[in-house]
């Protein structure tokens, strides 16, 4: 049985709505090979261990987690740039490793990312009409007017100048160049954009201006985003859903709203309570987690949060939660609420 | 009382020399920090924040240079100390925090060595009571089993682990001052505040002064006790944190503190700062952030006095004339 957690927890905003992308218990096991000349198996890395989400059209749906939780693997798999291991992804209805070529190019075309680091992800040896038009001529034939034309549409869409088209990227500031991204990635009218850390690389000036122009072209174009962030803040003020990830799973997701005002899952709390306090006379209670996330490659038994849960109990280093909406549009993966389920049975 | 300041930075000017012309990367600015005070200096890349801290320790990069004011630390200039007494001071006086805890350990040494390396230069001991003398600062930094510990080697020890290694070198020779330069960056959230906390309780056992050089006024509100606001290389504002944040004088502040999305509260837009951050080699005429400023007014094309708007927040602003 696979546990849809979006679908428990409702959160399409229509009734019917058929979400944009489904990820069905989605795996993704690395293998770690020892030896060369006796290379034998010695263990598997479970980096995303079963997760399934729904992003629907024109909302955001942002993953949280610490360093090495699966967030990227799973954006990796969402770009076509990985395979899972188990598990399938759908797009539109249609299952991913069914695609025909045709399709496979739609969807390539439908897919776009961008990135944390605006200097790395441009080429340097490219002018910027031709960064932002790259994904267009291999996608579509255009004659070169009509090229030409969108890259200028496109720049102005983004608040640049048509006249930027002819420069290189380390002419320009930080912003500048994510919003540059944002134009290679809009050219060929996506429906959904992986957004990798968008803004954390950036002057704190500028974030809230390439968060409002993604806000923007999310309402302008019906855009689905899958946000990958750290920071809290920015997530909640980003999406329309937040699955907080744990050691390749899902520990517990909800509408941001309801998560940061009525978290449940102990990660989600001590992640919240890690995050800085907006003013020196709000400081937030602090739980300190014992520890660090273990390692992937031995993960604890059980429930894998337990060695560093404040509330463990016995049973958390036997049974695995599975993530269950225990109250509407919110689900959690954690035995502390097991038994407020029993007694209201 | 003067006793208690222990670091007086007065119109530190520190430029560099390129081709294409002079680029004042800090250009004069003013702060006192007493014993146990921790003051934030917040600012953008390019404002100066960390040229400041290169500045107090002495560490300059080819081709800037500090070219006037002084920094007054313990009632010394350290603008008139030689290369090796400020060598010495940068160990026993002043100590800079890392930037990345994680990766600033040697992986070919183990953690003992490196303690006892640094306490060779403060401690004329023989080897034996130098270790002792390791294990008691990997007890302070609440280390398990510390003697056991310093025979292993930083991949030995888990991240958390090596945090606490780095902050017991750092306070190896008993500094005065603690500059941490963007110290968190690199680290996940739950990390991050297991370091702050452990900087705080240094701080507590050893009465150390810290300056926190950050672009996260979230860092600030956790911890400082001063901010000073950095634009362009200058001070533009600064106070005590709570006055900051309660009555923001500067603009900039002000559109700063709004422009970060906060946690506990929802919005539907986030005011933002137009434009860019100014580049140091072509600034405007006036105020550095009259293009951006929407107060600006013709007044701000003289550059800025600094005013007194409550005791001890001063702005550099026309509107708090």
């Amino acid at each position: 049985m696979v546990t849809t957690a979006s679908e428990i927890a409702g959160t399409s905003t229509g009734s019917g709505e058929q979400p944009l992308v489904r990820l069905e218990g989605i795996r993704r096991h690395f293998p770690i090979f020892r030896g060369n000349v006796l290379r034998r198996r010695t263990g598997t890395v479970k980096a995303v261990d079963g997760i399934s989400i729904n992003i629907m059209p024109g909302e955001t749906y942002s993953l949280v987690g610490e360093s090495g939780c699966g967030k990227t693997t799973t954006s990796r798999m969402l770009l076509m740039a990985d395979q899972p291991t188990e598990g399938s992804i759908y797009f539109d209805d249609r299952p991913m490793n069914q695609f025909s070529g045709a399709e496979r190019r739609n969807f390539k075309a439908s897919v776009q990312a961008v990135f944390q680091d605006p200097w790395s992800s441009l080429n340097p040896r490219m002018r910027v009409d031709h960064i932002v038009s790259e994904p267009l001529i291999t996608h579509q034939r255009l004659s070169r007017s009509a090229v030409r034309a969108q890259v200028q549409e496109l720049l102005q869409v983004v608040g640049l100048h048509p006249f930027h088209a002819e420069r290189y990227p380390h002419e320009f500031s930080g912003g500048q160049r994510q919003r540059i991204a944002i134009a290679r990635a809009l050219s060929t009218r996506p429906k959904l954009i992986v957004l990798d850390e968008p803004v954390s690389a950036l002057d704190v000036s500028i974030r809230a201006q390439i968060l409002n122009l993604l806000k923007e072209l999310q309402s302008t174009y019906e855009l689905s985003y899958l946000l990958i962030a750290h920071n809290l803040a920015t997530v909640r003020y980003m999406s329309h859903m937040v699955g907080v990830m744990y050691l390749g799973k899902i520990v517990e997701e909800a509408p941001p709203i309801e998560l940061f005002t009525n978290a449940q899952h102990p990660y989600t709390r001590a992640l919240i309570s890690a995050s800085l306090p907006a003013h020196p006379r709000r400081q937030r209670e602090e739980i300190v987690l014992t520890g660090e996330v273990p390692s992937p490659l031995n993960p604890p038994t059980g429930c894998t949060f337990h060695p560093r849960c404040p509330f463990v109990m016995d049973r958390c280093s036997v049974d695995v939660p599975i993530l269950t909406a225990y109250t509407p549009g919110h689900a959690t993966a954690c035995h502390l609420y097991d038994e407020g389920e029993a007694n209201t049975c | 009382m003067t006793d208690d300041v222990i670091l007086r930075v007065q119109d530190l000017q520190t430029h560099f020399f390129t081709r294409t012309g002079v680029v004042k990367a800090v250009d004069g600015i003013s702060f006192e920090l007493k014993r146990g005070e921790t003051l934030g200096i917040v600012g953008e890349s390019g404002s100066g924040k960390s040229m400041t801290a290169w500045s107090i320790l002495g560490m300059v990069p080819h081709p800037g240079r500090i070219v006037g004011g002084s920094i007054n630390y313990l009632g010394d200039n350290l603008l008139e100390k030689s290369r090796g007494e400020m060598r010495d001071i940068r160990g026993s006086g002043i100590c800079m925090v890392m930037q990345d805890p994680l990766t600033s350990l040697n992986p070919v040494f183990t953690v003992g060595d490196q303690l006892v390396e640094s306490l060779r230069m403060e401690y004329n001991e023989p080897r034996r009571s130098l270790r002792d003398r390791a294990i008691r600062l990997l007890e302070n930094v609440r280390i398990p089993a510390a003697e056991d510990r310093l025979t292993n080697f930083p991949h030995q020890m888990s991240g958390g682990m090596r945090q606490r290694v780095v902050g017991a070198i750092s306070i190896a020779r008993a500094p005065n001052l603690l500059i941490a330069d963007e110290p968190t960056t690199s680290l996940d959230a739950t990390i991050q505040l297991q370091y702050l906390r452990l900087l705080k309780d240094i701080q507590e056992q050893t009465g150390a002064a810290i300056i926190f050089i950050t672009h996260d006024f979230g860092i600030v509100a956790r911890m400082c006790d001063r901010v000073a606001v950095m634009y362009a290389g200058r001070i533009v504002e600064q106070s005590d944190v709570e006055d900051m944040f309660d009555r923001p004088a500067h603009p900039y502040t002000e559109a700063l503190l709004e422009s970060v999305p906060d946690l506990d509260t929802d919005v539907d837009m986030l005011p933002s700062i137009d434009g860019q951050p100014p580049s140091l080699d072509a600034l405007p005429q006036g105020c550095s952030f009259a293009p951006r400023c929407p107060y600006a007014w013709d007044r701000c094309n003289e550059y800025p006095l600094e005013f007194t708007v409550a005791p001890g927040h001063v702005s550099r602003c026309w509107r708090a004339e």
